[in-house]
């Protein structure tokens, strides 16, 4: 932010940094098979609803699109609003059969065409689901104005708290294969996540 | 970004307004160093405790502002959902996560400080916190969260100095006022003391204005940050409705930070509009209402 915005008074909202989306398609297999960690085959990209008939009829066209797409490969999409406004188009693998590839191009076609129709800054965030092997919830998040994952590891019950020691561990575990946030002050949690 | 601009349409009027405001500022400032060179050597003391109080100021206001309003750190475990509306804004405006605090009042008002994103606080009371819906909540928290973007504690900060600088020699001049030196030095004290008061009255005016549109910058950034205009709205008509019955008691302890808050606290309307520094909430409204049918009707009527 520059002088001139200061001085102004004005900013604008950041719209989604290059896409590193696709980074997790090649970050879970060394995942999975090194360290345990199973695709729990649901994935979700969450936004801001603006109340508003145009974005209404962009959403209503992008589901459209990819239950059409997701008809191929068997993923279901399912819309929820949260109780702070946020629209979670949740996409899931058909059971038994979870694929973080089928999901990825999933939730990539939801955020281009968001952008595509001019509400790019409107997108939070896309979520993957994991499980490891003591059953525990992994989330990985994806930050879409920094171009950055983090992980997020809550404690299960209802005591909003977080493993931070399990998320560094996944940290190292991914390695270089995932571009993840460096400042971890911005792991921002996301609590009563729907999948 | 060209996508914002379609959504909410361009704020000219207003950055024009705040252009000449500043412009104004800075040229009377510019007159009063002049002046002060001109009267020579017991002005350079002045303003070097000037500089000293300036930094001071934004070096160590927060922390007796935060003494001073009775904020209160809160945990995320104690106000989930104000740090849920708080994570997720500060995701949207690619911020850091500033302090969050609650004053335990039950007067409806919300606060920024701090002269950095990095050292930021943004406060809210416990009477905001029950008496609105999230939404209505997540737009007031963006207003506070524009006013640390935009760096308006720092701004103001700066912008005043020179107010401060002159009030500081009307202070000089009271305890050492006359009596010594020549007719001719008394002359130029005299002139410097005119100026200073000059100064003073004017640039109250222009500070006042400044705050104010730097308020509506906060009410624009807030409807662009959460796509929600109305949402503000709504709460601006609750908190005001509040503040008005709300008992002066606890008003009084809040004196003094007004130009941080939402709401000033001791807003009537019998004041003057000049010496506001929040605009009347009519106005305020007014804007609201524009972004919102620019954000409803702007997309169909550009593609018609």
């Amino acid at each position: 932010m520059g002088l001139r915005d200061i001085l102004t008074g004005r900013h604008q909202v950041k719209g989604p940094a290059p896409d590193r989306l696709f980074a997790i398609t090649t970050a879970y297999v060394d995942l999975q098979a090194e360290h345990g960690v199973d695709p729990s085959g649901s994935a979700a990209i969450v936004f801001q609803a603006l109340a508003t008939s145009e974005f209404e009829s962009t959403i209503k066209d992008m589901e459209e699109v990819v239950t059409a797409t997701g008809g191929d490969n068997g993923t279901t999409v399912k819309t929820e609003d949260d109780s702070y406004g946020y629209r979670w188009m949740i996409l899931r693998s058909p059971p038994g059969a979870p694929s973080v590839e089928d999901l990825a191009v999933g939730i990539n076609a939801v955020s281009s065409s968001i952008e595509t129709a001019g509400f790019g800054e409107r997108l939070l965030c896309a979520v993957f689901g994991f499980t490891d092997a003591k059953k525990q919830r992994i989330y990985f998040i994806y930050n879409y104005k920094r171009g950055a994952w983090y992980p997020f590891v809550p404690v299960p019950g209802d005591a909003q708290e977080r493993s931070v020691e399990r998320e560094l561990q996944l940290k190292a575990q991914v390695g270089s294969e995932l571009p993840v946030e460096a400042e971890i002050e911005r792991w921002f949690p996301l609590w009563g996540i729907p999948i | 970004m060209a996508a914002n601009r379609r959504n909410f349409g361009k704020d000219t009027g207003l950055q024009a307004r705040m252009a000449l405001t500043l412009f104004l500022l800075g040229l009377l400032y510019v007159v009063f160093v002049g002046v002060l060179f001109a009267a020579g050597a017991g002005a350079g003391l002045i303003v070097v405790v000037a500089v000293v109080l300036l930094l001071g100021q934004l070096f160590g206001s927060d922390k007796l502002a935060m003494a001073a309003m009775g904020l209160k750190e809160v945990t995320p475990d104690e106000e989930p959902e104000l740090h849920g509306i708080i994570d997720r804004l500060c995701v949207q405006a690619d911020l850091p996560k500033p302090r969050v605090c609650v004053i335990e009042t039950a007067v409806p008002n919300a606060c920024a400080l701090g002269r950095s994103q990095k050292s930021a606080t943004v406060a809210a009371t416990r009477g905001i916190l029950q008496m609105l819906s999230p939404a209505e909540l997540e737009g007031v928290m963006a207003h506070e969260l524009t006013h640390v973007i935009n760096r308006d504690v720092m701004v103001m900060t700066l912008a005043s100095f020179f107010a401060s600088l002159a009030a500081l020699i009307l202070q000089f001049a009271f305890f050492f006022g006359g009596g010594y030196g020549g007719d001719e030095e008394e002359r130029e004290i005299m002139l410097v003391i005119l100026v200073s008061i000059v100064v003073y009255a004017v640039s109250f005016v222009l500070l006042r204005t400044l705050s104010r549109y730097r308020e509506f910058a906060a009410d624009r950034g807030s409807a662009v940050l959460t796509g929600r205009p109305s949402a503000l709205s709504s709460a601006l008509i609750k908190i005001s409705g509040a503040i008005e019955q709300a008992p002066s008691q606890d008003l009084r302890r809040v004196e003094g930070s007004s130009a941080f808050f939402i709401i000033p606290p001791r807003a009537k309307k019998s004041l003057m509009n000049l010496f506001a520094d929040h605009p009347p909430l009519e106005q305020r409204l007014a804007a609201l209402e524009r972004l919102e049918s620019q954000l409803q009707g702007g997309l169909s009527t550009a593609r018609a």
